[in-house]
């Protein structure tokens, strides 16, 4: 056909009939195909994995609170009209605190309130009271002590499944002068520490450690005093010197409440806690809150051997178990109220405090839960994986397992559990990922690939549009 | 309530059984002086704890709540990390500068190998495998000693055979066998930084005893420095944690003569003894020939080794506080230097070829005595460089020889996941230098894998000669150049990028789409 073209070449086409038009169309077709097949697959490629979070079922337990049934039984006592206003009384002093208070004289398996002369008596779930019409407010009182007891909680350390106990024995410097060398740490600790930590081992789990160290200097100077030096209120505060004393830990996250026992070096000795006005107090120990309790113990300048003499040992670990018993948010009885004094805790305050601790472990649950689905709102491209949204989903069903749950123990579980959970959830290094490549610095890297690539292909598309349908008229 | 006593007393009795069994510890210090025939002074601080009558803890039981730790003078933060992952035997080192073996001979402590070398013995069995717990071990020692041991990971670890255990390995069954780990990282710069983590872990850290001459300003002025940290266990004494330091330093620099002093050296004096050490010696090497004076006399020479004895515990003291050693050659004149070697063997190792896609690695290991000598040889490469094992030749003054290979054992790495580890066991004959010569490619990065921050290259990690029976020798590290893009302007490199693939696109397009018609044009 191109022989009239160049009628001696027999091997020359003409290129117009190389394609004919419909070929051409189906090229560009097939262009506009693979784009638009490709499409899914780019989509599929860069979008940010975000699954929907229960939002609904975070809000709704926003609504919920933790209520506590408590029954008390009044015990041997005649008068039927006792029992009513005795719990009018308590569910008026107990009235914000989450607890359902109900007083009768039935058998159940919660605390018992004996009649009896003399001052209170607290026992394991038991209290023994003169109860006559007359002390009711009072046995009121006494009983909103033992249920919701006044804490600090500015002192308390923050819950934790379990918690390391790291004692040391600080020398200030142990080349100079008298120091101690040894102490009968784990003696001591099974004498005083022990049965507290065996009460509270349905709250915590503890890891008790102990080191020596021999030189730790202070880092201030302390106040001289006629006999000896003297550490002021302010020094206090600046007391623990983290860059010299190696107390950290470098093996595990769990929090550490320290316990140091500090002989202060030949040269600061005697050394004493002054009050704001600059006297000598009578205590040699304070509480950091939140992290740990201080002794001081001066050496006599006779002491003999380096090791802690035991009497000191037992002062120290005495004053040790009661900043414990502080760190850790238990409460303490009031002052006219009798103990047995072989028990370390009472089943009351181990309640209170179990009580306690599983309304702020729910509290905090609930608002770290509502802070992820408001974080993740606000951030449009924050991803969200199936670790987190499991974390949220887990949290969720253990907030209302502790709903559902009928024991103390169990509450306190399920919301030590959905706290740990929701915090992860909010931590989860996940959810950082796209949070530095905004979506302005991917439509920098596509549009000069994307841009000069499409226009052919859109012109193209048109010029054969525009063809088609003139051929069509 | 009168059980409730009972019940108490009861759950103390395991502690208070407990309370019976709690090591005793002591605590070993020395200062080793010597003066190297060069003019350097080389000092070695060895401190050494022993938890006696302990043992390691057994993986198997990595799972179920361990034991309470209570230590006196054994560091708590080690403790933590031994009994955390099951660790039976430990080794790390950070050190800076190349040990010169010609002129100084053998190290007072082997472990020289440039930058950070970890190496540690680990039973198998339980909960964690033993390379989730030598990746928790890392990291736990890169934080105690803020150093970035966390970058030995996979891509650095090998388990050469060649690093026996220097204590003994407990036996838990033979199903539960001790396995090897070793990772080193030779771009790791050893500083103050490194030294006060290293100090704390001390008992009297450096404020009384022999410590006190740890003086980071005069330590990081040295030619060479270089800590360490050693755990092992001893069977017939307990666990042992020894921390050393090393320094070569250089009294020449200054004067021409050799003459050194504690205060010249370290710039202080030892002023307080520390209490809580059981042994306390500063040995000071005493030359064999030539006039020489010591001051202050020493209380006692040990003749075996021809050293002066200074026993820091000793009462009553024999000296007065602050100690300040010195030595002094009163004769002479102006400091010769004898570059005899110091060691029958020497080992030099060069990566040849200018291209960034392939090279050769040399290695020389040459043997001045009388004897011939089998040495293993180990190269434990990251996958970054790969040898080619068939290119492998031997040769002694240019003349190929195939005897001086005997056996070797080879791990081939695995790109982007293993590093390469081989042992050569070779027999090099006496009075004559084996050139080994292979072929290596260099490998093309992904871009994630490049460092982030600017950098001259990357280092390759020192070989190790282990003759048989002697002492392990460690050559100098290599520097490794890879084709590296330019990261500088990335915006840039995606436009140019990208007008090139439209351009390409277009014209493709253009050629499948356009409508080619022939014109005819009339001739005349």
């Amino acid at each position: 056909m191109a022989s009239h073209v160049h009628p001696t070449d027999t091997t020359l086409r003409d290129p117009a009939g190389l394609f004919s038009e419909s070929i051409r169309r189906l090229i560009i077709a097939s262009y506009w195909l693979v784009i638009i097949a490709a499409i899914p697959l780019w989509w599929q490629t860069t979008s940010i994995e975000r699954l929907s979070l229960p939002t609904s079922r975070v809000h709704a337990q926003a609504a919920n609170t933790l209520r506590f049934p408590v029954h008390i039984r009044l015990e041997n006592v005649q008068d039927d009209s006792l029992a009513p206003a005795l719990q009018q009384f308590v569910q008026e002093r107990t009235q914000t605190s989450g607890l359902d208070v109900t007083v009768d004289d039935k058998d159940a398996d919660s605390y018992t309130i004996t009649l009896a002369g003399g001052p209170p008596l607290v026992m394991e779930r038991q209290l023994t009271y003169p109860v006559r019409s007359g002390t009711l407010p009072a046995l009121a009182d006494t009983l909103a002590a033992l249920l919701v007891p006044p804490v600090d909680v500015h002192r308390v350390a923050q819950y934790s499944p379990r918690y390391r106990l790291a004692f040391t024995l600080l020398n200030e410097d142990a080349a100079a002068g008298t120091s101690i060398s040894s102490w009968d740490v784990s003696r001591a600790i099974s004498r005083h520490l022990s049965p507290i930590l065996n009460s509270l081992s349905v709250l915590h789990n503890f890891t008790v450690e102990s080191q020596v160290q021999f030189h730790a200097p202070l880092a201030f100077s302390p106040v001289a005093l006629p006999h000896g030096y003297g550490l002021t209120p302010e020094d206090l505060t600046v007391f623990v010197n983290s860059a010299e004393w190696s107390l950290s830990s470098s093996v595990s996250n769990d929090p550490v409440l320290h316990f140091i026992l500090f002989i202060p070096s030949e040269s600061h000795k005697p050394l004493q806690i002054l009050d704001s006005n600059g006297n000598p107090s009578s205590s040699d120990a304070f509480l950091l809150p939140q992290w740990g309790g201080i002794v001081i113990y001066n050496p006599p300048s006779d002491l003999d051997s380096s090791q802690l003499p035991p009497s000191a040992l037992t002062s120290v670990f005495s004053t040790f178990a009661h900043q414990l018993l502080i760190l850790l948010g238990v409460p303490s009885l009031l002052p006219e109220m009798r103990t047995d004094p072989s028990s370390a805790l009472t089943g009351w305050q181990l309640d209170a405090l179990l009580r306690r601790r599983a309304s702020e472990n729910a509290d905090g649950a609930r608002d770290t839960l509502e802070s992820i689905v408001k974080l993740v709102d606000q951030i449009e491209n924050m991803p969200v994986g199936q670790d987190v949204r499991g974390d949220v989903q887990n949290s969720l069903t253990a907030l209302d397992k502790m709903y559902a749950s009928t024991s103390l123990n169990e509450t306190l579980h399920q919301s030590a559990d959905a706290l740990t959970l929701a915090s992860r959830a909010f931590f989860n290094p996940g959810m950082l990922a796209l949070l530095y490549f905004p979506a302005e610095h991917k439509y920098a890297v596509y549009t000069p690939l994307f841009a000069s690539a499409v226009i052919p292909l859109i012109a193209a598309a048109m010029r054969e549009f525009r063809a088609w349908r003139k051929e069509r008229r | 309530m009168p059980r409730k006593p009972r019940l108490v007393w009861l759950l103390c009795l395991p502690l208070l059984a407990a309370s019976h069994s709690i090591p005793s510890e002591t605590f070993e210090e020395e200062l080793h002086v010597r003066a190297l025939p060069d003019g350097k002074v080389a000092s070695r601080f060895s401190f050494s704890v022993l938890l006696e009558g302990t043992s390691p803890r057994n993986p198997q039981n990595l799972s179920a709540e361990d034991e309470s730790q209570h230590y006196t003078l054994f560091p708590l933060t080690l403790g933590q990390i031994l009994r955390e992952y099951a660790v039976t035997e430990l080794h790390l080192t950070l050190n800076a500068g190349n040990w010169n073996y010609g002129r100084w001979g053998y190290p007072d402590e082997v472990d020289v190998g440039s930058g950070a070398e970890l190496w540690a013995w680990m039973g198998e069995g339980g909960t964690a495998t033993v390379d989730e717990r030598w990746r928790g071990l890392r990291n736990a020692l890169a934080g105690l000693f803020c150093a970035s041991l966390g970058s030995l990971d996979e891509l650095r670890t090998t388990s050469p055979a060649l690093f026996a255990p220097s204590g003994g390995l407990p036996d838990w069954g033979m199903h539960n066998p001790h396995e090897i780990r070793h990772a080193s990282l030779p771009s790791e710069h050893v500083c103050t930084e490194n030294l006060t983590p290293f100090l704390k872990l001390l008992p009297c850290k450096s404020l009384s005893g022999i410590a006190t001459l740890l003086n980071p300003h005069r330590l990081f002025d040295a030619d060479w420095h270089g800590m360490g940290l050693h755990v092992s266990w001893l069977p017939e004494a307990g666990v042992q944690a020894r921390l050393t330091f090393q320094s070569v330093t250089d009294p020449l620099r200054s004067s021409d003569k050799r003459d050194w002093s504690f205060a010249s050296i370290f710039d202080r004096k030892i002023e307080r003894r520390c209490p809580s050490a059981t042994a306390s010696h500063v040995v000071v090497s005493l030359p064999d020939n030539g006039a020489y004076s010591i001051q202050p006399p020493p209380p006692s020479i040990d003749r075996a080794s021809n050293a002066a004895v200074f026993d820091l515990k000793k009462e009553p003291v024999e000296f007065d506080a602050p100690l300040d050693i010195s030595m002094q050659w009163p004769n002479d004149e102006g400091f010769e230097y004898n570059l005899v070697p110091q060691t029958p063997l020497s080992v030099r190792r060069l990566l040849h070829g200018s291209s960034q896609d392939r090279g050769s690695l040399a290695v020389s290991i040459s043997n001045s005595g009388n004897e011939s000598v089998s040495v293993a040889y180990l190269e434990t490469l990251p996958w970054i460089v790969q040898v080619y094992l068939h290119s492998m030749t031997f040769s002694i003054n240019g003349v190929p020889r195939d005897d001086i290979l005997r056996n070797f054992t080879y791990v081939p790495p695995i790109p982007h996941a293993r590093a390469m580890e081989l042992t050569l066991n070779l027999e090099i004959p006496a009075r004559s230098t084996v050139l080994l010569k292979m072929d290596v490619t260099k490998a093309f990065l992904r871009y994630t894998e490049h460092p982030p921050d600017a950098q001259r290259g990357w280092d390759l990690p020192p070989a190790v000669l282990v003759p048989h029976g002697g002492k392990r020798m460690y050559t100098p590290t290599l520097l490794l150049d890879l084709a590296t893009p330019d990261f500088s302007m990335p915006y840039n490199v995606i436009i140019f990028s990208c007008s090139l693939v439209a351009f390409i696109f277009g014209s493709v397009f253009n050629l499948l789409t356009r409508k080619f018609v022939v014109v005819k044009v009339e001739s005349k």
